[in-house]
């Protein structure tokens, strides 16, 4: 019964399906529980929450970020499925603190000084709270000095940084100096990304990830969470 | 239609090559082959690496101007990258893309327009972000309006570009570009509605094919120019039939004509 539920959360995470009104990415589900019923079920056969979290949700999400990959999935899709882990996130969170389950870390967003472009900014945000991490999100056209203080405040383990202009990409070598001079620098790892942006680039301005859609960006957070473990 | 060429643009890898290159040939080619289509061919050189723009920009007017007679759109964030274009441009009418209801830009570009009696391209936006209703695109286009009649421009050198949104992301972004097109029209009839047709589709299989459909629907609601690539054949095959469609092919021969030229593709 216990490997039934999260199947099913797992399956309705890959179909986008939120609650049971939805009609998810194939037709006729209509009806059937979706992730948030699945979820409370869950919680209330006493289920363990990582196991949730770890095999329903996240699991259900590499899926996702598999197809989407493949191009089999679609934005659309993407952010339905999205939704659905973020409706699941929110109903287990009051629970994870009690059960001494923590984030994976902490990471501040923002789309750089200049740039009014939040789309893809918010999308990976969408992905990286799905994966489990806290993110905080300083929204768009944030002047370089916001996000340094940001750092020294939130003390965040990660930055993704987002600029979508050829204008304005070089901001984010700004707030990249701005961490070194303000000795911040080794604390952070930062993360960039938009459409003009590419390794090569992210590389000359000494940043320490790259992603090039939403699912590659968790995953440069994932591989340099994982170099950080290795030590 | 009104027809921008959208392909010389720096931020399209190949370009930005041809232009770091000083490629002459590549970009007098993509200036020739847009023209037959295009009514202004758009100059953008942006790539995003460091100061060169103004040297770029300079340049890039120089060839295209020597490749053809068809007017430039100068596209440039920059007041100082386009006063040298305009410096360096001979031609009597030019397009200048693009300001937004960012005051200090708005100052500075429009008063270039002035000027040079340029036509001027104004995002429906102000310094907070895209907005996401029409009534605040609306605002945005009022402020515009007000600021650059002030500086001595007329209704008529302005497009106003209502901006388009992914449908992908929320699916009510098309309808709000429509709508801002209608409410602009009706606000100001004597200006002009401009827009690129392809972040509607982003994110979505078979782009071109909403692209175009786009394009038939925005033409509807009273768009009077559209920022495409004029070597897409079927593209421009429903630009000319959109014309027709609504009434602004009036003797139906400018359909006709593009048939007779082996234009139009189904």
């Amino acid at each position: 019964m216990t490997e039934d539920i999260i199947d099913l959360i797992k399956e309705n995470v890959i179909q986008g399906r939120v609650t049971q009104d939805d009609e998810g990415l194939e037709e006729g589900m209509a009806g059937e529980p979706g992730v948030t019923e699945l979820v409370g079920e869950a919680i209330e056969q006493g289920i363990g929450l990582s196991d949730i979290i770890k095999t329903g949700l996240t699991e259900g999400m590499e899926t996702v970020g598999q197809k989407f990959e493949a191009e089999e999935y679609y934005i659309p899709d993407m952010l339905a499925s999205a939704e659905a882990v973020g409706a699941a996130m929110e109903i287990l969170e009051p629970h994870l603190a009690e059960n001494g389950i923590e984030a994976k870390g902490k990471i501040i967003m923002a789309t750089v000084k200049g740039d009014l472009h939040d789309i893809g900014k918010n999308i990976v945000s969408i992905l990286l709270r799905g994966a489990g991490y806290a993110v905080k999100d300083l929204g768009n056209d944030v002047d370089t000095q916001t996000i340094v203080d940001a750092v020294i405040e939130e003390r965040p383990q990660y930055l993704g940084l987002s600029a979508l202009l050829t204008s304005t990409m070089m901001q984010m070598k700004d707030v990249i100096q701005a961490l070194t001079d303000s000795g911040i620098r080794d604390q952070v790892k930062v993360i960039v990304g938009g459409a003009p942006v590419s390794e090569e680039f992210a590389r000359s301005i000494g940043a320490d990830g790259y992603g090039a859609d939403g699912f590659d960006a968790v995953r440069a957070v994932e591989s340099l969470a994982s170099d950080k473990a290795k030590g | 239609m009104l027809i921008i060429g959208e392909k010389i643009s720096a931020s399209n890898r190949s370009v930005g090559e041809a232009v770091a290159n000083r490629d002459r040939r590549f970009i007098e080619d993509l200036a020739r082959t847009q023209a037959v289509g295009a009514d202004f061919i758009d100059l953008n050189a942006g790539s995003g690496h460091g100061a060169e723009e103004h040297k770029d920009m300079e340049w890039l007017v120089e060839v295209v101007q020597e490749a053809t007679d068809k007017p430039l759109t100068i596209d440039s964030d920059s007041p100082g990258v386009i006063e040298v274009a305009l410096g360096k441009y001979r031609g009597d009418r030019v397009m200048i893309n693009s300001v937004s209801a960012e005051p200090e830009r708005l100052e500075s570009i429009g008063r270039l327009a002035a000027e040079r009696q340029a036509l001027l391209v104004a995002l429906a936006m102000g310094a907070e972000g895209i907005p996401n209703d029409v009534e605040v695109r609306l605002a945005a286009c009022e402020q515009i309006m007000a600021h650059l009649t002030r500086l001595g421009l007329g209704e008529g050198q302005v497009l106003f570009d209502p901006l388009v949104l992914p449908i992908s992301v929320d699916a009510g972004q098309g309808m709000v570009t429509l709508k801002t097109i209608e409410a602009i029209k009706s606000r100001y009839p004597e200006a002009m509605t401009v827009m690129g047709l392809s972040n509607i589709s982003f994110g979505l299989p078979r782009r071109k094919l909403i692209n175009r459909a786009f394009l038939l629907m925005a033409a509807y609601a009273g768009l009077d120019a559209v920022i495409l690539d004029p070597l897409d054949a079927k593209m421009m095959t429903f630009v000319k039939v959109a014309e027709m469609l609504t009434g602004k092919d009036p003797s139906r021969r400018g359909y006709i004509r593009a048939h007779r030229k082996g234009m139009l593709v189904d």
